[in-house]
């Protein structure tokens, strides 16, 4: 495995780690240790973007593609007929450092096969960061995968190192999990979970006390789940987001529609992957942690789910339009970000202002307010926006008039660049 | 009659030319980069020379700060580095209402000129923010013994030298300058504004800028620089799933008119 130049090695442990989602490198903000190479910025950075328009920002690696699992949406699976890999600690060090330099990275996202055991596997993750952390003094970003099933004592190990680590829960429901995954009970992936996000708060809580206690994971953890290689609905993958996002104070859950890679009889024959699915799913993510929605608002028994023709928000605004049109220099904040069209920057911004001067029309796009979807659902100094009457059929059309989709259905821009609002806006 | 202030161009020559319009009381004022010509015409009054002064330009600064905020005065910055037609007048006029009104300038986003100079800021902040992602170090190796002549020559560090180019539409070099002095401390490099001949320059922990900058002839990259940009580039390659190819988004999030300085899109070939 290790006598491939090491050329070719990078190219398939490149192509193994490609469908793990998670890119973002914010969250963390550290200042470099003098002396050292690196830092982090909380907003984070996206250094490129491939061909399919995801974003690079991590030096996203497999330590190596060998697996003891036989998972049938992994491209990584043991049964699969691909050619192996692996890189010794010494090398994904080099490598990171030289691309570091360049300002290619931001960091590191290392994750792995699991080889021999899980405990192995983990020392061996943990020896990479802790050379970076420890031999190169790299101050840099560093994003470490757990291992299911690994020992706990490892796990805090991995958080004292790195700034984000994550476990993927990959399916939504045990069964599932059990049909797919034979592997990997969902106990085992739970319980780290659970042992990561009980770091972070007694972490956190010793900081608070002491500016000299070790952080642990500064940029909390998060997961990812595969959309369409199974049959739940997305009510249920919007109520489980939820209760990690609550219960686990998890800081992301990322989406990945799945990509047919296998012909094993327990997967469904997709011809494309649910892009636009995912998309919604991302919008609907969006709602939950930075507009104040619940899940059960969005999608309930008799609608489980998501609408393809219309992005989650304007749908509930749709179903509710007896709480519409609100005043624009009236209403509270968490109002505002309830109209379809205004986003968080956009609010803030109508508060600050209004607080100054009355907004008009005039006003509210010197603001830079887009008005396209918000008009519908707004007046401003009385006066109603929208032209014509709030009611359904015709309120839908116009929403929907304007917003022509292309034939194909490409994936949309999730991961604006921005600068320092990120933190409030949950852009990346 | 309008007043009309030459200064030199740069930020700190700029905020001198603010305090001295502001202590000849002025209201109508025009402010002259050098090379540019007077809009007033006829009305023009004789242009005055204003000289740059870091004592002065602090001073003013600490004016601004104290009457308005913090942000405010970072929000004019950047609007500054925009180099937009006219954007001086634009901040002098947001700077008088500062002076006048004092915090709750920041709040008055739906007026002129305030929303003017918040929106050309967010443009500079944003391709700041961009370029943080977009410059390309690579290693240069430095010229043998000799060729540098005696005096520059003698001091040069073990570590070879990082070079990057850039060619932004806003003048960000003072922006993104601290934030790689923070992360590239521990080795000489400089970032190379193709555009403004400008230089931003970084040995041992300091940097500094330089003007009127050209390069006498190619750069010598190391044979490492060679290797690791190629890696690079066949990793960008991988990372594409083929299943989601879409190259508008692409294209959307990497104008091509960066691409030209970016390894992995075969910049500098």
């Amino acid at each position: 495995m290790n006598s491939l130049p090491f050329e070719r090695r990078l190219e398939i442990l490149a192509d193994s780690a490609k469908y793990d989602v998670s890119c973002s490198s914010s969250g963390s903000n550290r200042r470099g240790a003098p002396g050292g190479v690196g830092s982090t910025t909380s907003a984070g950075v996206c250094h490129t973007w491939t061909a399919d328009g995801r974003c690079i920002s991590l030096l996203k690696i497999l330590l190596t593609n060998a697996c003891i699992f036989d998972c049938a949406y992994c491209v990584n699976r043991r049964s699969n007929d691909i050619p192996r890999a692996a890189f010794t600690p010494d090398e994904v060090v080099r490598l990171t450092m030289d691309f570091y330099r360049r300002n290619y990275i931001e960091g590191l996202f290392l994750s792995t096969g699991v080889t021999r055991s899980a405990d192995h596997t983990m020392e061996q993750l943990i020896a990479v960061v802790r050379k970076l952390r420890e031999e190169e003094r790299f101050n840099g970003y560093v994003h470490l995968k757990v291992v299911p099933g690994a020992d706990p004592l490892l796990v805090a190990e991995a958080g004292r190192y790195a700034d984000r680590v994550s476990i993927n829960i990959e399916l939504p429901t045990r069964r599932s999990l059990a049909l797919l995954a034979p592997d990997k009970p969902r106990e085992a992936v739970i319980a780290p979970m659970r042992q990561v996000s009980d770091l972070i708060a007694s972490a956190r809580a010793e900081r608070k006390k002491s500016r000299k206690a070790p952080p642990f994971a500064p940029a909390g953890q998060s997961t990812q789940l595969i959309v369409g290689a199974t049959p739940e609905s997305d009510r249920e993958i919007i109520t489980l987001s939820e209760g990690l996002y609550r219960r686990l104070d998890m800081k992301r859950v990322y989406y990945s529609a799945f990509v047919p890679g296998s012909d094993d009889r327990r997967l469904p024959a997709l011809p494309t992957p649910p892009l636009l699915r995912e998309h919604r799913l991302y919008q609907a993510d969006w709602l939950l942690r930075f507009y104040g929605f619940a899940a059960h608002e969005l999608l309930d028994e008799d609608r489980p789910n998501l609408d393809m023709g219309f992005d989650p928000k304007s749908d509930w605004a749709v179903r509710h339009l007896d709480l519409f049109p609100v005043e624009v220099n009236l209403v509270d904040y968490e109002v505002l970000l309830r109209v379809p069209g205004i986003g968080v920057r956009s609010a803030q911004r109508i508060v600050a202002a209004r607080r100054h001067a009355r907004l008009g029309e005039a006003e509210l796009k010197r603001l830079g307010v887009v008005l396209k979807r918000a008009r519908y659902f707004l007046t401003a100094g009385g006066r109603y926006l929208g032209g014509i009457r709030l009611d359904g059929a015709g309120l839908v059309a116009r929403l929907l008039a304007p917003e022509k989709r292309p034939a194909r259905l490409d994936q949309l821009e999730l991961f604006p660049a921005h600068a320092d609002a990120s933190a409030l806006t949950g852009e990346l | 009659m309008t007043a009309c202030y030459r200064y030199d161009g740069t930020f700190e020559g700029f905020l001198c030319a603010l305090a001295a319009c502001r202590e000849s009381g002025g209201a109508e004022a025009e402010f002259l980069r050098p090379g540019a010509e007077s809009g007033a015409g006829l009305f023009a009054a004789g242009s005055l020379d204003v000289a740059t002064e870091r004592e002065t330009a602090l001073r003013f600064r600490e004016r601004f700060v104290t009457a308005v905020s913090r942000e405010a005065f970072a929000t004019l910055r950047y609007a500054f580095h925009s180099e937009a037609a006219g954007v001086e007048q634009l901040v002098w006029r947001y700077v008088a209402l500062g002076l006048k009104k004092g915090r709750q300038v920041q709040r008055m986003l739906a007026q002129e000129p305030v929303c003017s100079v918040h929106r050309l800021s967010r443009r500079v902040a944003h391709e700041a923010h961009r370029f943080t992602g977009f410059v390309r170090f690579r290693e240069v190796a430095w010229p043998a013994d000799g060729e540098l002549g005696g005096e520059a020559g003698r001091d040069r560090p073990e570590v070879p030298l990082m070079y990057a180019r850039i060619e932004p539409d806003a003048d960000i070099l003072p922006f993104i300058a601290p934030y790689f002095r923070e992360r590239l401390g521990d080795r000489p490099w400089m970032i190379h504004d193709l555009r403004r001949s400008a230089l931003a320059l970084c040995d041992r922990g300091t940097w500094r800028l330089v003007g009127g900058v050209s390069l006498a002839g190619r750069p010598d990259y190391t044979a490492g620089e060679e290797v690791c940009s190629r890696l690079w580039r066949s990793y960008f390659q991988h990372m594409a799933i083929p299943e989601r190819h879409n190259p508008r988004l692409q294209q959307s999030l990497v104008p091509l008119r960066f691409r030209a300085h970016l390894v992995e899109f075969g910049g500098e070939e």
